[in-house]
């Protein structure tokens, strides 16, 4: 495949001409993204009727913008109240929630914008551009590959729980075995399911995604007349459309950060199955190994919202990669539009960027064209989107628990997945109490069952040999890299003290 | 008002943070019972990754009990349940969620929503600005309605209200 600037530029102004498609798609991205429970793939299947009946590019173009929107709309409640709207803002409110406390919520909200924006627009044309190399990412992964990945993303576990890792680590673990509850996929028995049918088809994600952050963020924040500390809610009666700007400002100083870190989500997101939530993880956990200031991660530091929002914007074109030119789906959303492309008779591969070129290369001019177009349309919102912080707790924490857990029933429509997210809550409220992290617990539900399945799998390639974990030079260089990125923040803090011991 | 609980003076209450630990072994124990009959390969990665959480659970229980028998904190329960002027109200709100959860599927989401959102304000306002907060709940619960049920036809919890207001219209 050859990079054809021509045909690029084309594609662009012609996605531009869609622009009718792609503003409502945003809108109501973004509504769905900032919902616990609505994520861009459940919506995308209730619209199937109306895409499969549009012409397929523009059918791709407004899922698109659907996906892409919806990646920045859960970063919304992420940072106002601490609860993302998926699993890929999880990362998001470690310092997003702390700055909205500060009453600096406009300003986190125009960061986490510009970082969405300018993350998913360099990603987009990396993408274009590096599309045939990195396809072939997808080929060297294999589940022992994936086991590797897995592992990394729970060795993150313990550098985010900086104050106690081993809390970090059993809070991980504890959400590893969670995963794990349901029937295996090899043998269909239920393992741990404490007799419930509805726990057969393993732990579904948004019950506990809502019962971890909101319900246990609500029966927390009724302690205070507002989420905002005193300091927080005198900054946020002068806010103006300045904070806006100061936010603008402060994510354009750190330019080269959303470079490197949304080109981190580009390449978890060529990996199938890695996702969002992971990458969102990673980059936030390598943007604080190599600060120079660690110790402000948490606390509300810039750096630490650029992190995660500027990867799981970065996914989002990733997962299209693998998708297009071999034909395999890099997450849900990317499957969803397998099927409507399928629908129409389009093949996916090779073929389809030398056949159908408008096809291969439309939902990456899509995705620039809609981020683009969004900045503009979300940005002078920001002000008004961060007076919510201003709302009473009185008023905030029950609609929090009544539209949440609405929201967990939505999915799977069990009456039984509210009750579970009701449980969770209790877990997570001690978890916070406690000092244990429960966006730890919740990368350990996501991770579990692809852990166990990539095990499984490489478990009956090997014929039950477990020392297959060790067979691939791929995946022995990624246990190195493992095994550094554990030892790096130890070594940099030990060389920073040793510094200031000399310099002392 | 005084929120700290009596009996807790001496050392850090760390009786609250063994809950999760207890729970993991527990848990571990409880999920190990229910492989036995399985096949070997569906047991190994749950064992493995249970076994790291049983050993990571028991060293930090004995680091918290070696700290409570040198004096260094206590089993107390205080970090859970602090401030406690706020138990009461804490414990209703949880009883409510559980009535609206148990609710629901019976009354469907719109009036089970509206009664739910009146009766959690209030209970956490004291019972000040009665009028304001029952119009809040009604416009919340309709505009969700609305919103979630009509436009986005979104599978929401239905009642007698919203069956009748289908038939309706």
């Amino acid at each position: 495949m050859e990079i054809q600037w021509g045909l690029f530029a084309t594609e662009f102004a012609r996605t531009f001409s869609f622009w009718w498609v792609i503003l409502p798609a945003i809108l109501l991205g973004l509504i769905v993204g900032a919902i616990p429970g609505f994520s861009a793939a459940n919506t995308i299947i209730i619209l199937l009727p109306l895409t499969l009946s549009m012409d397929p590019e523009l059918g791709l173009t407004f899922m698109v913008a659907l996906y892409a929107s919806s990646r920045m709309g859960a970063g919304i409640p992420a940072i106002l109240v601490n609860i993302p709207g998926t699993a890929g803002a999880a990362a998001t409110p470690l310092d997003g929630y702390p700055m909205t406390r500060q009453g600096r919520a406009q300003q986190a909200l125009a960061i986490s914008f510009v970082s969405s924006v300018a993350g998913g627009l360099i990603t987009t044309l990396l993408a274009l551009l590096l599309m045939p190399w990195l396809s072939q990412v997808a080929y060297y992964l294999h589940s022992v590959e994936m086991i590797v990945i897995m592992i990394f993303g729970i060795s993150l576990i313990a550098s985010i729980a900086a104050r106690d890792t081993l809390k970090g680590l059993i809070a991980g673990f504890f959400g590893l075995m969670i995963g794990y509850i349901g029937a295996d996929v090899v043998y269909e028995t239920p393992r741990g399911t404490f007799g419930f049918l509805e726990l057969y088809d393993k732990v579904p994600l948004i019950p506990a995604l809502v019962g971890l952050f909101a319900i246990s963020e609500a029966f927390s924040v009724i302690e205070g007349e507002s989420i905002l500390s005193e300091r927080g809610r005198l900054a946020m009666q002068k806010a103006g459309w300045a904070q806006t700007w100061e936010g603008v400002c402060e994510a354009a100083s750190c330019w080269w950060h959303i470079v490197w870190t949304s080109f981190i989500g580009l390449v978890i997101g060529v990996v199938p199955g890695a996702g969002a939530a992971i990458a969102a993880f990673v980059a936030y956990q390598q943007s604080r190994t190599f600060s120079k200031t660690p110790e402000l991660y948490g606390t509300g530091h810039i750096k630490g919202l650029v992190a995660p929002e500027s990867a799981n914007n970065g996914v989002t074109s990733g997962t299209l990669i693998p998708l297009l030119v071999i034909g395999v789906p890099g997450g849900a959303t990317a499957a969803i539009m397998a099927v409507v492309l399928q629908y129409h008779g389009v093949s996916m591969g090779p073929e389809l960027f030398t056949n159908q070129p408008h096809l291969a290369y439309g939902p990456f001019t899509a995705m620039a064209v809609t981020y683009a177009i969004m900045i503009l349309t979300i940005m002078p919102l920001a002000r008004y989107m961060s007076r919510i912080t201003v709302v009473s707790t009185v008023y905030m924490a029950p609609i929090i628990i009544s539209f949440t857990l609405v929201g967990s029933f939505v999915p799977r429509a069990y009456v039984f997945d509210m009750y579970l997210a009701l449980v969770f809550g209790v877990i997570g409220y001690v978890a916070r109490k406690t000092g244990y992290h429960v966006a730890a617990i919740l990368i350990g539900v996501i991770l579990g069952p692809l852990l166990e399945n990539y095990f499984l799998r490489a478990l009956r390639i090997s014929q039950g040999d477990v020392m297959v974990i060790f067979s691939s030079t791929v995946g022995n260089i990624l246990w190195v890299l493992l095994v550094l990125s554990l030892v790096a923040p130890w070594f940099l803090d030990w060389r920073k003290r040793q510094r200031a011991d000399r310099e002392g | 008002m005084n929120d700290k609980p009596s009996g807790e003076s001496k050392g850090k209450p760390v009786g609250a943070d063994l809950i999760i630990p207890v729970t993991s072994i527990a848990f571990c124990a409880y999920y190990f019972s229910t492989i036995t009959e399985v096949p070997w390969t569906a047991q190994v990665s749950a064992v493995l990754v249970g076994s790291v959480l049983i050993l990571l659970s028991t060293f930090f229980v004995i680091k918290t009990l070696r700290d409570v028998l040198r004096g260094r904190a206590t089993l107390g329960f205080s970090r859970l349940i602090e401030p406690v002027s706020y138990v009461r109200k804490r414990s209703a709100l949880l009883a409510l969620t559980l009535g609206y959860i148990f609710a629901i599927h019976l009354l469907g989401f719109t009036l089970t929503t509206f009664v739910f959102l009146a009766a959690a304000m209030m209970l956490l306002s004291n019972g000040r600005r009665k009028g304001f907060i029952v119009i809040l709940s009604a416009i919340l619960a309709v505009g969700g309605y609305l919103l979630f049920v009509i436009a986005f036809e979104t599978r929401f919890p239905e009642g007698a209200l919203e069956h009748f207001l289908k038939e309706m219209f």
